[in-house]
């Protein structure tokens, strides 16, 4: 089958047109990054916690069987079921087997990436099991059958109008009753008698200890704890990397995790699971679906050490302007373009250039994942596996040619800058020029270092 | 050869030179003395209340002044009865209609106004917390720890409790344009009652 690759550039142009939209979502972002920036001033030790984080994510991916194998033989002896999925498909069925076998026919779930990943919902609904997200901004995706476009706050890219008019068509509100306040309590209203009569209740995980084989999830609405303690059926699932090696190693991640994420000093709930509720049933299914692989990819496996807090997304500035849907896939944003590739080379092969290479993601990573260097360095996997488009190319060749001789670059240079200066606004601000899209470009400078250099230092000197 | 072997084995064949990479040991970081006012400022960072004690006041006489509307209030401590006893419950379905649960924290943390819970304190009904409207949680000042890691190295909760949350104010969520709600689908408010 023909792989098309995203078209993140005319998907994030559709966002952009519609100028309220994305005004609130840059802002709305930004907001996230400057309280996540009060957070991280408050806590004098935050770079050790940033260099702790790495280093234990970093030294139990690379211990990952030994670990896997603790939480297994832990997680086992407190009476949890733990199950092996090497892909999408094994896990979706593995699911599906566990709800057969207890004549499930309502699952209520919280959020969590990875089936969204595995595309579990469609598989379920297939074999008949109606899947209820509970989590609010997850259920306005659902209802909306859009992906999540954020890993933290899914329908960030909506206005509370988007979601009246929503919420009016499946839960009878009033549509132009747009204040949050009456939306959430909607939600609260329609998801409870779901909740009290569902069959099973399906969790993600934040991080899985595989000293206690417990397992802790990350919430604020409470709908995650409300969706494992009432239905008598708990299943969690979880990427293999998930791991971390102790107990205490989680006040190091549960301290940085919220706080890079919100800008608050942790999730309402950091629930602990460490065995079934009396009476109750407790499963955990391990996912691997292309880790192992990763694992193995030299500039790329320190990408697995990402604990889903979004602040790459919520700092980047092509993110906050192009929205998470226009990248297409279930992770968006600057970590969604370096681990996306792993999954699909191709499809995805446009995603890395969705980057201004500015750095910053990198630099509000909690777990210090070297972000745009990993996204330079697909651009060059990609441009070696030929994946780049046939405009982007060319451009590379001949800007390749240029810089590649001084007295032709700067003739070239020269000539731009009086070009720059003289050149009607027409020529500069059109459809040919992406530069001169939605933003002013720079006054042209008066000498370039060149020749400033050659004026000032080599004749003096 | 199962998911579970070939998982494992291509993660030993993939992996990179564990040796150069040792699990570090954490040190005594952040603020390390716990203290209640520090505790009652982030938990009302985190929209958490305190039920505030008016001389001679019963803790049944503040739970009347602060939810003068709640009918069902059920109690998951010895000492005080309410309308219901926790025990009283049998299922989800009944802690449903609880308004008010009235229930003893072993211990909170400063740094994040943060409360424990687990079947211990729950009664095995863990719902319950979740499912009630309002929560007035009973805590004493000699049960603070000062910060997280402090909480993970000294409680043994975390390796016991089959079940363990740690509450820090309502639910809340800010899904819809950035509105922060608190009273999300878990408790509306969330008290604190100083013993």
């Amino acid at each position: 089958m023909k792989v098309t690759p995203v078209n993140h550039a005319k998907a994030a142009e559709e966002f952009i047109k519609d100028t309220s939209h994305e005004r609130f979502h840059d802002k709305r972002l930004w907001d996230l990054r400057q309280k996540r920036d009060e957070q991280m001033h408050a806590l004098p030790e935050w770079q050790e916690l940033r260099s702790l984080a790495s280093q234990i994510k970093e030294h139990t991916l690379t211990h990952l069987p030994d670990y896997l194998e603790q939480f297994e033989a832990n997680a086992t002896k407190n009476g949890i079921h733990v199950h092996w999925a090497v892909d999408a498909a094994e896990h979706n069925r593995i699911v599906g087997e566990i709800l057969k076998k207890h004549g499930v026919r309502s699952l209520i779930k919280s959020k969590s990436m990875v089936t969204e990943e595995c595309e579990m919902a469609p598989y379920l609904a297939q074999h008949g099991v109606c899947v209820i997200e509970t989590d609010l901004g997850e259920r306005i995706q659902q209802l909306d059958k859009q992906m999540p476009s954020h890993i933290v706050v899914p329908a960030v890219h909506k206005l509370a109008s988007d979601v009246a008019k929503l919420f009016a068509k499946h839960y009878n509100t009033d549509p132009d009753d747009d204040d949050p306040h009456s939306l959430a309590w909607a939600q609260r209203l329609a998801a409870r008698p779901v909740i009290l009569s569902a069959d099973a209740g399906m969790t993600g995980v934040n991080f899985a200890v595989a000293e206690t084989g417990s397992f802790v999830v990350c919430t604020n609405e409470g709908n995650a704890d409300l969706s494992a303690t009432v239905p008598k059926l708990h299943i969690a699932t979880l990427g293999i990397e998930r791991l971390v090696p102790r107990m205490a190693d989680l006040g190091v991640f549960i301290r940085l995790l919220s706080r890079s994420a919100l800008g608050s000093p942790i999730t309402q709930y950091t629930t602990h699971f460490r065995a079934p509720q009396k009476g109750s049933e407790m499963h955990v299914v391990l996912v691997d679906n292309g880790r192992s692989h990763r694992l193995g990819m030299k500039d790329f496996w320190t990408s697995l050490k990402c604990i889903r807090c979004g602040a790459c997304m919520n700092t980047c500035p092509v993110y906050r302007r192009s929205g998470g849907l226009s990248y297409g896939a279930v992770y968006s944003g600057p970590i969604g373009a370096i681990i996306d590739p792993t999954f699909n080379e191709r499809k995805y092969s446009t995603l890395p250039f969705a980057s201004t290479m500015n750095g910053s993601c990198t630099h509000v990573c909690p777990v210090k994942i070297n972000i745009h260097e990993q996204l330079y360095q697909w651009r060059r996997v990609l441009a070696e596996h030929h994946e780049l488009p046939f405009v982007k190319r060319e451009m590379m060749r001949m800007a390749g040619k240029l810089l590649g001789q001084p007295k032709l670059y700067r003739a070239a240079l020269r000539g731009a800058e009086t070009a720059l200066s003289v050149v009607p606004r027409v020529l500069l601000y059109n459809a040919m020029n992406p530069w001169g899209k939605n933003r002013e470009l720079p006054p042209p400078v008066s000498q370039t270092f060149y020749a400033w250099y050659q004026e000032n230092r080599i004749k003096k000197g | 050869m199962s998911s579970r072997e070939k998982i494992l084995a291509r993660l030993h064949n993939n992996r990179p030179d564990p040796d150069q990479y040792p699990l570090p040991s954490i040190p005594p970081l952040g603020e390390r003395t716990a203290t209640r006012q520090k505790f009652e400022e982030n938990l009302k960072a985190l929209g958490g209340q305190v039920l505030e004690q008016q001389t001679w006041e019963t803790l049944e006489q503040a739970i009347k002044r602060y939810f003068p509307h709640e009918k069902v209030i059920c109690s998951a401590v010895p000492e005080f009865c309410g309308t219901i006893r926790v025990d009283e419950l049998t299922s989800p379905q009944q802690a449903d209609k609880v308004d008010v649960l009235v229930v003893r924290s072993p211990f909170g943390i400063a740094e994040t106004g943060s409360i424990f819970l687990s079947e211990e304190e729950l009664h095995s009904l863990n719902s319950v917390a979740h499912l009630t409207q309002h929560i007035v949680v009973l805590l004493s000042e000699n049960d603070l720890v000062a910060n997280m890691h402090v909480a993970y190295e000294q409680r043994a909760e975390f390796h016991h409790a089959r079940y363990g949350v740690l509450m820090s104010g309502p639910s809340a969520t800010a899904d819809i344009q950035g509105v922060l709600i608190r009273g999300a689908q878990g408790v509306r408010t969330l008290s604190i009652w100083w013993e």
